[in-house]
């Protein structure tokens, strides 16, 4: 499903982000990223995303090599990840049930469709009594559950969070993390990038540790 | 096929609701109705200073082409006037008797195939054509005018003018027939000349509008840059966002559209109105009359006013969406 060969990255002349990073992730598997501030977890998440272009290296997403992609194809491979920022990236005139449903609008799918799985999902979230409201009056913990649950209300295929429990209570945490186990059982790969080691312990899955821009999977 | 392919799968339905003032749109029948409220904000898109500057726009167009057309109609009809008409001029110098020559010569042109009226213009009618620039007066009588016969022709099986110019240049001394030809270039030149300013005026419009929407464009695509990455991140293509600034453009040209051509419409109605205010005396008026006609617009001039709405609201669309696309380019 993903494949790195020895990809590295750089922001313009500066030292490389990122050096040699090689790994595989295969279809249905759940990994956490980890490492300290600054090893490059976001980078890494942006470069899954297609948001980034490597400097050097070999990069395959479903199978099809970043760097001879168009837009429209990027557009096309993009639509089977969900991905959950750490700031969130909600849009502001938009009610949290518009936010969720967003992927969905641009996929071209009618309203009357997704509405009933949209105001589910929202209620299993535990925002069913925000579904109108707009981010500006939900909090921290309120605003990352919305965007969770926009990145995955499309079933992606890969879901990439960047530290999704980071602003909620442990008991939500371990609500989302069901979450995206739900998800994984039924057939999404997951990525998530956390310092949470409490949130690692709960599941027994690989971890793709960076440290010093180079990557090792324990 | 993308062209096809783009047509069909356009959300008209959500447009029609999209281009609707949202009591208006609230209205609709539920099909075209949407819970969700648009991706990219109107407002930050079409202000209303720019909306005024696309009706100026389009008021402008309107005007040209309406006075284009009304000098065109007013060219066509004069144009079909004389040619529907020759004039004989008979030198009163050379002639002794002319009345006995009028009625000679008016005998000889009734004959002739193709012609079918000739009436001879007393010496009272010939001197009054020329009241307007030599005035009343005993002056006016003792001045050798010419005298004029005037032939209507059968457009549909019209004489062999030549021959009878021959004819009549060999039966009768001092006659010369004027087929206004010379007339009806001139007329064609000058609305040749009103048309190509016409089309000049339009050509700058249509470039003004366009600067005027790609930097719009512009400034909505970098105001709204958060949204664009969003879309981006949630799988959204070029085709896609374009639409979501685009909708508002065409919004935008149709509202501006209207309103331009509306002001102009006014503008036509109450030319007559205006011309009679704006006095000058009577010749002014006739001269003016000549020029543009009534000075009223007939349902064809109206509906190149529809015309005018219909260009710059797709104006505004297809440059909004070629600007999109071009700044799309530019993101990862």
């Amino acid at each position: 499903m993903i494949r790195f060969d020895n990809v590295g990255l750089r922001y313009g002349t500066g030292p490389e982000i990122l050096r040699d990073v090689t790994f595989h992730v295969h279809p249905g598997s759940f990994h956490f990223l980890t490492g300290p501030s600054g090893a490059g977890k976001t980078t890494l998440l942006r470069l899954l995303f297609m948001s980034l272009k490597p400097s050097r290296g070999l990069m395959f997403v479903f199978g099809e090599n970043v760097a001879e992609l168009t837009a429209a194809g990027r557009s096309a491979l993009r639509r089977r990840i969900g991905i959950v920022f750490q700031d969130f990236r909600l849009l502001d005139h938009l009610t949290t049930w518009e936010n969720v449903a967003l992927p969905l609008r641009v996929m071209g799918k009618q309203e009357t469709d997704y509405r009933e799985d949209v105001t589910d999902l929202l209620r299993w979230v535990g925002l069913g009594d925000r579904i109108n409201a707009y981010p500006e009056v939900l909090s921290g913990g309120e605003k990352q559950r919305a965007a969770i649950a926009r990145a995955v209300i499309a079933r992606p295929e890969l879901l990439l969070a960047d530290e999704p429990t980071g602003n909620v209570d442990p008991a939500i945490g371990n609500r989302l993390l069901r979450l995206f186990v739900e998800l994984n059982r039924l057939g999404t790969s997951v990525i998530i990038a956390t310092h949470d080691y409490g949130l690692m312990e709960q599941l027994d899955a690989p971890r793709l540790v960076l440290y010093d821009g180079h990557l090792q999977v324990r | 096929m993308t062209l096809l392919a783009d047509i069909r799968d356009y959300p008209w339905k959500g447009l029609l609701a999209g281009l609707l003032p949202a009591r208006l749109a609230a209205l609709l029948p539920q099909r075209f109705q949407t819970k969700s409220a648009q991706i990219v904000p109107p407002a930050s898109v079409a202000g209303n200073a720019l909306t005024v500057v696309i009706a100026i726009m389009s008021f402008l167009a309107c005007l040209t082409l309406g006075a284009v057309y009304m000098i065109n109609q007013s060219a066509t009809a004069w144009v079909n006037d004389i040619a529907s008409e020759i004039t004989v001029e008979l030198d009163p110098v050379n002639s002794a008797d002319i009345e006995k020559k009028i009625t000679l010569v008016s005998l000889f042109l009734a004959k002739q195939k193709g012609i079918t009226q000739v009436k001879p213009l007393s010496a009272d009618d010939s001197a009054k054509l020329l009241e307007p620039w030599l005035g009343q007066g005993s002056a006016l009588q003792a001045l050798p005018i010419p005298r004029l016969i005037a032939v209507e022709i059968d457009r549909s099986n019209p004489p062999d003018i030549q021959l009878i110019k021959t004819a009549l240049s060999e039966n009768f001394e001092g006659v010369v027939l004027d087929d206004h030809r010379r007339w009806q270039a001139e007329i064609r030149t000058l609305t040749r000349s009103a048309a190509l300013g016409g089309l000049a005026v339009l050509g700058l419009v249509a470039a003004a509008t366009i600067a005027v929407i790609v930097s719009a464009t512009r400034s909505a695509m970098a105001s709204n840059r958060e949204i664009i990455e969003v879309l981006h991140f949630v799988g959204a293509n070029e085709r896609f966002i374009s639409r979501e600034f685009e909708r508002h453009f065409l919004g935008l040209g149709v509202r501006a559209g209207l309103m331009g051509a509306a002001a102009a419409a006014l503008a036509f109605l109450l030319l007559p109105t205006m011309i009679s205010m704006l006095g000058g005396g009577v010749v002014t008026a006739a001269e003016t009359q000549r020029l543009i006609g009534s000075g009223e617009l007939d349902l064809k001039g109206y509906l190149l006013c529809v015309l005018v709405v219909i260009v710059v609201a797709s104006l505004c669309m297809v440059t909004s969406r070629l600007g999109v696309v071009r700044v799309l380019k530019n993101y990862a």
